[in-house]
C-alpha cells in the first residue's frame, strides 16, 4: 500500500502547491507511481502550475459525488509516465467533499500508487480538515517569517491532535543573504520553536516563479538551486539519508539541527 | 522518628503547598492552544508564541515560555512563574501585567522565576546568585 502525505501549512502563500508539484515530479522521475490531489476545493491551482489544466473533465467532487469513476479523473501529466492528478473542482464550495469521503478516496488511490501527495488548501477550516483526513503523513511549509511560523506551529499542534503524529518541515525561500545579515529568522530559529524535524531547506530562487509560469516544475532544473532542494527533500522521503547541502545551511553551522529521512 | 517527622515537618510547612491542585503538561503548547486550571501547572515542554496558560496559583515550565502566561489568576499575588528560559510575550501575575521592552531583545539563558516584589512583577534568575 502506498503512502499518503498531506502538504500543509496554516499560512497561505508559502508555497504548498509548488512544493507538492515538485515532489510529485521528483519523485515521478525516480520512477515511482504518484498520484497528486488537489484538495484546494474552489480554488484549485495545481493543474495550472503543472500544465495541466486544459486537460480537465472530471474533478474531485464527480469522484465523491459518484458521477465518474476514479480512473476518469485522474489526468496523466504529459513527461512522466508514473505521474496523475486528481484535479479539485473551481465552481462547488469547500463543503462539498466530506473528510468521510476523502478518506475513501485516499485509501482507493493508495492501493495504486506508491505515493499520494495532497495539496492542502490554507486556513485551518472545513478544507484543511477534509485535506488531512485520509493522509498518513504531514508535512509543514513555512517561510522564515514570524507570521507563517507562528501558524505552522498551529497547523502541527492540530495535525497532532488528529493523531498525525511527527509532521517533517520544509522552510521555503530561504535568503541566505538577508539570514547572515540578521533580517531574517534562521533555521535554527524556526526549529527552536517548531520542535519538528527538518526535511529540507528552499531558497528564494526565481527560477520556481520562470518554470511554473511555463507549467513546468522547477526540480526538472537541473542547475537550479531549488530544484537540488527539492531533489534532496525527495530523496529524503523515500527514506535516503541526504544530509543538508551548505547551500541548504547558508553556511551557517547548527547546533540544534535535527535532520531525519523521512521514515 | 514519629516525632523527628514532626519536627521536619513544621520547619518546612510554610515551603510546601499541598491544598492546590497541580496538573502536569507532557507536551509543548502550540499557538492557538490555551490551558485554564484551578491550581498549580507545571508544562514538561514549552508554551510557545501563540499559546496561553492561565493558572489560578503557580506555573512552572520545563523548557521555554514564549506565549502567554498568567499566574495567580483569581488574584493571588503570591504566585510566580518559573521557567528554564523566560521570554514571554505578556507575562501577568494577579492583575499585574507585563510584557517584555520593546527595544530589548532579553536573551535569558539560565532558569528564571516571575513574582511579586513590592507591588512589581519582578524577574530574577533561579536559584537566585548569591
Ligand atoms: N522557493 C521559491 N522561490 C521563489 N518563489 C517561490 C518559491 N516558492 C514558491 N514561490 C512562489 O510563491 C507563490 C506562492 O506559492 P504557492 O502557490 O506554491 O503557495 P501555496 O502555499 O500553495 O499558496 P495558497 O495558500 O494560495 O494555496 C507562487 O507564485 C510561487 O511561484
Ligand atoms: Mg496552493
Amino acid at each position: 500500500m502506498g503512502e499518503v502525505i498531506v502538504v500543509t501549512s496554516g499560512k497561505g502563500g508559502v508555497g504548498k502547491t509548488t512544493t507538492t508539484a515538485n515532489l510529485g515530479t521528483g519523485l515521478a522521475q525516480l520512477g515511482y507511481k504518484v498520484a497528486l490531489v488537489d484538495a484546494d476545493i474552489g480554488l484549485r491551482n495545481l493543474d495550472v502550475v503543472l500544465g495541466l489544466e486544459n486537460r480537465i473533465v472530471y474533478d474531485i467532487t464527480d469522484v465523491t459525488g459518484g458521477h465518474c469513476r476514479l480512473r476518469q479523473a485522474l489526468i496523466k501529466d504529459k513527461r512522466y509516465e508514473g505521474l496523475f492528478l486528481l484535479p479539485a473542482a473551481q465552481t462547488k464550495d469547500k463543503t462539498a467533499v466530506s473528510p468521510d469521503q476523502m478518506k475513501a478516496l485516499c485509501e482507493d488511490l493508495s492501493q495504486e500508487f506508491d505515493y499520494v501527495i495532497i495539496d492542502c488548501p490554507a486556513g485551518i477550516e472545513q478544507g484543511f480538515r477534509n485535506a488531512i483526513a485520509g493522509a498518513h503523513r504531514a508535512i509543514v511549509v513555512t517561510t522564515p517569517e514570524v507570521s507563517a511560523v507562528r501558524d505552522a506551529d498551529r497547523i502541527i499542534g492540530l495535525l497532532e491532535a488528529a493523531e498525525l503524529r511527527d509532521p517533517k518541515l520544509i522552510i521555503n525561500r530561504v535568503r541566505h543573504k538577508m539570514v547572515a545579515a540578521g533580517d531574517m529568522m534562521s533555521i535554527d530559529d524556526i526549529i527552536d520553536i517548531l520542535a519538528v524535524d527538518l526535511l529540507g531547506v528552499v531558497p528564494e530562487d526565481e527560477m520556481v516563479i520562470i518554470t511554473t509560469n511555463r507549467g513546468e516544475a522547477v526540480i526538472q532544473d537541473d542547475r537550479s538551486r531549488s530544484g537540488m532542494a527539492f531533489r534532496n527533500i525527495v530523496r529524503r522521503i523515500t527514506g535516503e539519508q541526504v544530509p543538508l547541502l551548505p547551500l541548504e545551511e547558508g553556511g551557517l553551522f547548527s547546533k540544534l539541527r535535527r535532520l531525519m529521512g523521512f521514515k | 522518628m514519629d516525632n523527628r517527622r514532626k519536627t521536619a515537618g513544621k520547619q518546612i510547612l510554610d515551603e510546601i503547598e499541598g491544598d492546590e491542585n497541580t496538573i502536569l503538561i507532557r507536551r509543548t503548547l502550540r499557538s492557538g492552544q490555551k490551558f485554564h486550571y484551578s491550581g498549580n501547572v507545571v508544562v514538561m515542554g514549552d508554551v510557545n508564541p501563540g499559546a496561553e496558560v492561565v493558572a489560578t496559583g503557580n506555573i512552572i515550565v520545563m523548557g521555554q515560555i514564549r506565549g502567554m502566561v498568567h499566574a495567580g489568576a483569581e488574584g493571588d499575588e503570591s504566585a510566580m512563574v518559573m521557567a528554564f528560559r523566560l521570554q514571554p510575550t505578556q507575562l501577568r501575575i494577579a492583575n499585574h501585567i507585563t510584557r517584555p521592552p520593546d527595544d530589548e531583545v532579553a536573551d535569558s539563558s539560565v532558569p528564571e522565576m516571575a513574582r511579586i516584589k513590592n507591588g512589581v512583577v519582578t524577574i530574577e534568575s533561579y536559584p537566585a546568585k548569591a
